[in-house]
């Protein structure tokens, strides 16, 4: 039988979606609820994506579909902790790709790859839109912006510390 | 026809209705532009880019609005800047297409060229090499060779089960979304969709079961490439080395038409049927198979086929001659007081004919059909069933549709399909009443639910339809017995045809009583032997194609017909082998009494032989005169001797006529693998409705429903002696609760 985690973990948060949109357009609500599968299972995870259409009324296949056709939705298991730092060619004009080296070497992990304590994720991106302060990436859902090799590992103590 | 639509194509003029595509109106010359994603049976998306072609209009001047000419007197065409979607594009008059310019060659090469790129063009092992729109077109139309690396081809799984019938072939995909789309707009199981995008997008489904629907072969026929592949064709035969027999779907009432493909196996020595595959009739499925009628047919060659007679000697049975056998029944119908012929209303109209003449030419026979029930009320269906005129594709805006007790999808899979497009895509109105919630109720504008055991209740209500069947143009009424015993069953098409007969559309085309029979010739079993009620027990008991249905007389001598051995056989004192469908020629009477032929695709299994053969056997062993050479003469008795078959013809039920849009094997890339219909289209005989004049039924029984529900309600994949054969079926037999 399907779970129902997400119903029962994050009721409130699922209904001020669905408020949004009116009933008969359930469907709308797809993708703010994958992001809270995102959040709650650290990707969409086949049973995240199956309450989700349960929800919003439509079949598993067609959420799997819109959590495939966007980048943004995780679709393997990552780190708490995703790292994406955009490697487009405005980023790499100023650097990105010189960045994304440290960043690996720092981590000790390849982009695409996870720390082995399971906390951080890096990956790479297209434009997120703040091509003027790159290198940049996105942490989750938060920007950094003007990166260097010390604002860097900054901010990788930073996230390491936040479960201590 | 007003709205006709004048255009030219490289020059040939052409008119067609209004809002066709260029490229239909271009296949209507004969003229082929190549399509991958373009289908005609869904709706166009143009995004393969292969059926690009220059397209002008008219050129009018801005100030006079006038159509320009030149000094000829030839109207002036402004063409368009750059090429267009051939499939996306509807004609406006005095529209002009080319289809044979340089540019539209460059474009073709180019488009073949990119769909190439990561092609694995793996054709000598892809099931599909042979029958490939993708091979096909790149040969016509494509640039011969290849500017990209081949080294740079992607690699992806080329064997992802995405159920247990249907295997994807990642890498040969060209992401024409045409399953898709069949799935969305057709079947309405929205169990495939594309993941990821760019060159990773894959087909995938995340149904459970994977790719959870009753349709999903289909989606292996219009794959324009090897993609998608069945369990159980893959890699089991080239389609070159398959001979094409034209057969009829005995399955449900629908009648699909099929083509069965077989091939000669040096394993066993014998022909085998390969594949089940479409065959068009736009009258009947169009060209759509469900699974059961394409993947059911491997009892056709079961291990335990019957092959030999046999008889019971000392408590077992043992295998005999035909004269052995037929002795033994004469010495027992001579010595019996009453001889009880069931007959199974999966046997073709020729066998039942025999078969009951055989029973009642013994003086004291009576014949019954099996399951009994429908012939407690196919009387009525024949009465006022659809008219003749009947063609599903027009029902639409202004018609009502009513589905009473019946569930669709599980019944008469094809006719789901069918119904369901006159509601959602046509404007019929469709009403469904019911005990329980199927697939129809989704497309419903009024849900009338009654209690299980209730359906008087829905009776004693429905007058108060009355006025909106009034005011429809048509109604159609899709009924079923589910959960009624024989009387009530009986009344409740009693009053259903009394809703036609009181709303004026008894006996008109597009209106009528469409029963959920539960086997593709229960209304021809009905007709050509007139059953009676079955007796409670007799001397000698002949069931013939009965399979395992427990609802025989009391018999001292049982004597089972069929074509594999069945629970039923396994008790009898006499087996006799019949030739299944696929042995034999002959004829079915689908649910809506279209009479269709079908053809022998497989020699004779052993000593099996038609039933009618064997029937006549046993009538001449007991003094009978009578002999058939063939199924064309028993239909011509047929002909003469029942009522309403009188109009009918082998020879014209044999008759083709031009399927348009043309899906063919001529046409391989347009449409998919189905096949062209030569076998015949079939002819629906007239409802008496039509001829004479019709009087209302007095209802007889109460129609409350059997209180112990001790009838199931029947489901597609029900368990059953055939589907049980099936091992690419296996795990998708049911068996339905009784309560
Ligand atoms: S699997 Fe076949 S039908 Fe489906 S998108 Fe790919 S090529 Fe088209
Ligand atoms: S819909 Fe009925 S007749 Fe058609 S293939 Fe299926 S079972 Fe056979
Ligand atoms: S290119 Fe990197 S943010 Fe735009
Ligand atoms: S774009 Fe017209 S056939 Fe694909």
């Amino acid at each position: 039988m399907l779970n129902s985690m997400l119903k029962e973990k994050r009721s409130a948060e699922i209904e001020q979606i669905l408020a949004k949109y009116p009933p008969e357009r359930k469907r709308s609500a797809v993708m703010p609820l994958l992001y809270l599968v995102q959040e709650e299972y650290g990707y969409c995870t086949d049973d995240g994506m199956r309450e989700v259409a349960e929800i919003c009324g439509i079949d598993p296949t067609e959420v799997k579909s819109v959590a495939g056709f966007y980048s943004m939705y995780r679709k393997h298991a990552a780190g708490k902790y995703v790292i994406e730092v955009c490697d487009d060619l405005p980023c790499v004009l100023r650097g990105a790709d010189k960045f994304i080296d440290y960043a690996e070497q720092k981590l000790g992990i390849k982009a695409g790859e996870t720390t082995q304590d399971g906390k951080i994720t890096l990956t790479t991106v297209m434009c997120l839109a703040a091509c003027d302060r790159a290198p940049m990436c996105q942490v989750n859902l938060n920007y950094h912006y003007d990166l260097t090799p010390e604002k860097f590992d900054q901010l990788v103590d930073e996230l390491k510390k936040r479960d201590e | 026809m007003a709205d006709l639509v004048n255009v030219t194509i490289d020059g040939v003029a052409v008119a067609v209705p209004k809002g066709t595509l260029v490229v239909d109106a271009a296949k209507k010359l004969g003229n082929d532009i190549p399509v991958f994603c373009y289908h005609p049976k869904l709706k166009p998306v143009g995004m393969c880019r292969m059926c690009l072609v220059d397209v002008g209009t008219p050129k009018v001047d801005p100030a006079t609005k006038q159509v320009v000419k030149d000094d000829a007197g030839n109207v002036v065409i402004a063409w368009m800047p750059k090429l267009t979607t051939g499939c996306t594009t509807p004609v406006s008059e005095g529209m002009a297409v080319r289809t044979a310019t340089q540019q539209v060659k460059d474009a073709r090469e180019d488009v073949l060229e990119f769909l190439l790129t990561s092609h694995p063009l793996d054709c000598p092992v892809c099931d599909k090499g042979g029958e490939c729109p993708l091979q096909n077109l790149t040969l016509a139309h494509g640039p011969g060779q290849s500017r990209f690396d081949y080294e740079a081809k992607q690699h992806n799984d080329k064997h992802v089960p995405l159920g247990d019938l249907i295997f994807l072939d990642r890498e040969r995909c060209i992401q024409c979304a045409r399953c898709i789309r069949f799935q969305d707009d057709i079947a309405d199981d929205h169990v495939l969709q594309f993941f990821e995008r760019g060159r990773h997008m894959e087909i995938m489904t995340l149904s459970e079961p994977g790719f959870d629907s009753y349709f999903s072969g289909n989606t292996t026929d219009i794959c324009p490439v090897g993609a998608l592949t069945s369990a159980d064709f893959r890699f089991k035969a080239r389609p070159w080395e398959l001979d094409a027999a034209q057969s009829v779907c005995n399955h449900c009432p629908v009648g699909c038409n099929t083509t069965l493909n077989t091939r000669l196996e040096t394993k066993t020595g014998g022909r085998e049927i390969k594949r089940v595959m479409p065959r068009q009739n736009e009258q009947v499925n169009e060209i759509w198979l469900c699974d059961k009628g394409r993947f059911v047919h491997h009892y056709t060659r079961a291990d335990d086929k019957l092959t030999q007679p046999m008889v019971r000697r000392d408590g077992k049975l043992v295998e005999a001659t035909w004269d052995q056998a037929f002795g033994v029944i004469a010495e027992r119908v001579r010595a019996a007081e009453s001889v009880a012929g069931v007959i199974g209303d999966r046997i073709a109209n020729e066998d039942a004919f025999a078969v009951a003449r055989a029973v009642r030419s013994t003086g004291k026979g009576s014949v019954s059909m099996s399951p009994a029930i429908s012939a407690a009320y196919a009387d009525i269906v024949r009465a006022c069933g659809v008219g003749a005129a009947t063609d599903l594709k027009q029902i639409g805006k202004g018609d009502v549709i009513l589905v009473v007790n019946a569930d669709v999808e599980e019944q008469a899979p094809v006719w789901f399909l069918r119904l369901r497009q006159a509601a959602v895509d046509r404007g019929a109105k469709l009403v469904v009443a019911h005990h329980r919630s199927t697939k129809m109720h989704r497309y419903a504008a009024q849900i009338m639910r009654y209690e299980i055991g209730g359906i008087d209740a829905w009776v004693a209500d429905s007058a108060k339809l009355l006025p909106d069947l009034t005011a429809a143009r048509n109604v159609l009424i899709a009924f079923g017995d589910e959960k009624l015993d024989a009387p009530a069953a009986r009344s409740l098409a009693q009053h259903l045809a009394n809703l036609l007969i009181d709303s004026g559309h008894a006996g008109k085309a597009n209106s009528g009583l469409l029963a959920m029979y539960p086997h593709g010739n229960t209304q021809g079993v009905f007709d050509v032997t007139a059953p009676m009620p079955a007796v409670a027990e007799a001397g000698v008991v002949w069931a013939v194609g009965v399979g395992d249905r427990a609802d025989l007389p009391q018999a001292s001598f049982l004597v089972v017909q069929d074509v594999v051995m069945t629970e039923l056989a396994s008790q009898a004192d006499v087996v006799l082998p019949a030739s299944s469908f696929a042995e034999r020629d002959g004829s079915y009477t689908s649910g809506d009494r279209r009479v269709q032929r079908f053809y022998r695709a497989l020699p004779a299994a052993g000593q099996a032989r038609p039933d009618w053969w064997i029937a006549q056997e046993v009538a001449r062993k007991l003094g009978a005169e009578w002999r058939y050479e063939g199924a064309g003469q028993i239909f011509a008795d047929i002909v003469t001797q029942i009522p309403g078959y009188a109009s009918l013809s082998y020879e014209a039920l044999a008759k083709g006529e031009e399927q348009w849009p043309p899906m063919g094997r001529g046409d391989l890339y347009y449409g998919g693998t189905v096949y062209d219909n030569e076998g015949g289209l079939g002819v629906r005989y007239v409802a008496e409705a039509e001829v004479g004049t019709v009087v209302r039924y007095e209802v007889g029984a109460p129609i409350a429903a059997l209180s112990g529900l001790e009838r199931p309600e029947r489901m597609l994949y029900q368990d059953g002696e055939l589907i049980r054969r099936s091992h690419v079926m296996a795990s998708h037999v049911v068996k339905p609760a009784v309560a």
